[in-house]
């Protein structure tokens, strides 16, 4: 009796798994065919207008991506990722045209910083529960937009700071056209993708997700709750400096408010929050149809001559997402198919 | 001649939030193996108690010792690790999580060196009868079975004291009964020492052979389930009828 009760479930435990790997198998083929399709886009015959559209919503999916490792896995509600942007930014930026650093090396300096700010910030505030982490980031950018606008010599003031151009060079990792920074960004998007997978099904991914879902139980359960949010914080913070070695270069200039502008610190959680939180792919499928749906109507805008309409698209879609889909797209979807596939 | 060291030492625990004391001189011991049962009317102070011998609140003054060790001030995750294991009033699972997972997550953390975390958890699916709900996520289960993982989360890897707190109300007769059932099994077996906190006293007369009463702050009664029942300040303690008269 018992052994048919089991038998039972064990079919039903079976069938549930086997859809999900099918589902598994489906999004990894999309998943392939969507890689081939933009790592071929230089070669067919598109404009280079399309092409940095492209390069523009790999970078903001790479940067939605890392902010989805604290915030989606790690249920840390970062609103200043700008910080570590900008750092990112700034640094290579510096290094570069005062020192003549190329940016493969002035990079590693900025995460380096990047590692240090988020250290000082979650030793400050992620020993306490609830809102303060959150504010303790929106300050830091805050005081960081102040900072870069003081210090006129160095970071270019309330102007910013542009890039010397030396055309196609590898040493500058300048080029003239889009196309080198499309492979460049699909490597960053690729590998992103692997590293939030990797976390997911890892023990330190199981450990975040049990901080999230409820500190008190999770150190009832032996996990380290503080150790754990430093390290998500961590792996979140070098990822976006990393990142924004990418976005330097590509955009070749960067402001204050680009860097470390609230306005640019909620277009990084975007991605994850219409695509998915906590989901690998939820910052890829998310970050896709924010830039496609900001390019139609930036382009339409145009035409009408009224700017900024962008905004407003983000900010409708948000809440189309908060209303129809809580989970973003890709939960959503996910949680059908589980439903679908155990009946 | 010396005494076994006691699984569990409380010692003059005090604790205050502002004004308002909470727990006084509290002292007593649990032997190893012991199944305990630690009762009081509502506002006695076991909620308290109980989260200053988990970790989450430091006593205002008293010291707690784990297996003859002080543990008074050390970290949550950390005397998980060492074994001391609890489950919540309210039960508090992963909710994003599966059954397994919420039970790996623990395994992972606490189990000692060189044994697999897979085995651990399908022992721990098997003995508390949860194979079936493995991969469902909590939001699914009945409440006897959220208790049930919850138990499983709180003994996997590790655990020589298990604090159970109020594991028992909510569920029906048939319910509690099968639950005691299982944890008077994971003491046989496992040789876990427990300590059951509940505000009710007819459910863990069957359960346990000691009963620590708590009232007003403090430890007013230590015996036999028998001898708990017909202690006089303990029935003043729950029909309350002079104290009320008093105050």
């Amino acid at each position: 009796m018992e052994a048919a009760v089991s038998d039972n479930a064990g079919r039903k435990v079976a069938s549930s798994s086997l859809s999900a790997e099918l589902a598994r198998r489906r999004a990894f083929i999309c998943g392939l065919i969507a890689f081939l399709l933009v790592a071929s886009l230089p070669l067919l015959p598109v404009n280079n207008y399309i092409l940095a559209a492209t390069v523009r919503a790999l970078i903001f999916i790479s940067l939605g991506q890392a902010w989805n490792v604290v915030a989606g896995i790690g249920g840390l509600l970062s609103l200043g990722h700008g910080v570590f942007l900008g750092l990112g930014c700034y640094t290579t930026g510096i290094l570069f045209n005062k020192y003549g650093i190329p940016p493969w090396f002035g990079i590693w300096v900025g995460v380096v910083l990047s590692l240090l700010v988020a250290l000082v910030m979650g030793a400050m505030t992620l020993r306490m529960r609830g809102v303060f982490f959150a504010l303790a980031t929106v300050a830091v950018s805050l005081a960081m937009v102040q900072i870069s606008r003081h210090f006129v010599d160095l970071t270019g003031g309330a102007d910013g700071l542009a890039l010397k151009f030396f055309g196609n060079s590898w040493w500058a990792a300048q080029s003239r056209t889009p196309a080198p920074f499309l492979y460049a960004s699909l490597i960053f998007v690729t590998a992103y993708y692997w590293i939030t997978r990797w976390i997911l099904n890892s023990r330190f991914g199981l450990e975040m997700q049990a901080v999230r879902d409820d500190e008190v139980a999770a150190a009832a359960a032996g996990v380290p709750v503080f150790r754990t949010k430093i390290l998500g914080l961590l792996v979140s913070a070098a990822m976006t400096a990393l990142a924004a070695g990418l976005y330097i270069q590509f955009y070749m200039a960067i402001d204050p408010e680009a860097a470390f502008g609230l306005s640019q610190a909620i277009q990084l959680q975007l991605p994850a929050l219409i695509g998915g939180l906590g989901t690998a792919w939820g910052p890829i499928i998310g970050g896709a149809i924010m830039i496609f749906l900001s390019e139609i109507t930036n382009w339409g805008g145009t035409k009408v001559g009224i700017s900024g309409i962008d905004i407003l698209v983000y900010g409708l879609m948000l809440l189309a997402v908060v209303l129809y889909a809580p989970k973003g797209i890709v939960g959503t979807v996910l949680r059908n198919a589980v439903k679908g596939g155990a009946r | 001649m010396n005494a076994p060291v006691p699984a569990l030492e409380v010692r003059g625990i005090a604790r205050n939030f502002g004004g308002v004391v909470a727990l006084r001189d509290v002292s007593f011991s649990v032997r190893e193996g012991e199944v305990m049962g630690l009762i009081g009317p509502n506002g006695a102070g076991k909620s308290t108690l109980f989260e200053i011998v988990s970790g989450n609140i430091r006593p205002t003054s008293g010291r707690v010792s784990y297996f003859g060790r002080d543990c008074t001030t050390m970290a949550t995750h950390l005397r998980r690790r060492a074994g001391m294991c609890r489950t919540f009033q309210k039960v508090r699972l992963f909710e994003s999580m599966t059954v397994r997972q919420n039970i790996s997550v623990a395994a992972s953390q606490c189990l000692p060196k060189g044994r697999d975390v897979q085995t651990e958890v399908t022992t721990i699916l098997a003995q508390l009868r949860l194979e079936a709900q493995a991969d469902r996520r909590p939001s699914e289960l009945t409440l006897a079975d959220r208790k049930r993982v919850e138990i499983g989360r709180a003994i996997a890897g590790y655990c020589r004291l298990l604090m159970l707190d109020e594991s028992l109300s909510g569920l029906t007769h048939d319910e509690a009964e099968h639950l005691i059932e299982e944890i008077l099994a994971l003491n046989r077996a496992r040789g876990i020492t427990v300590i059951v906190v509940e505000h009710v006293l007819s459910v863990l007369a069957a359960m346990v052979k000691r009963l620590v009463v708590l009232h007003n702050a403090t430890v007013v009664a230590d015996g036999t389930p028998t001898e708990i029942a017909h202690d006089p300040v303990v029935i003043e303690a729950y029909l309350g009828t002079k104290q009320k008269t008093l105050r």
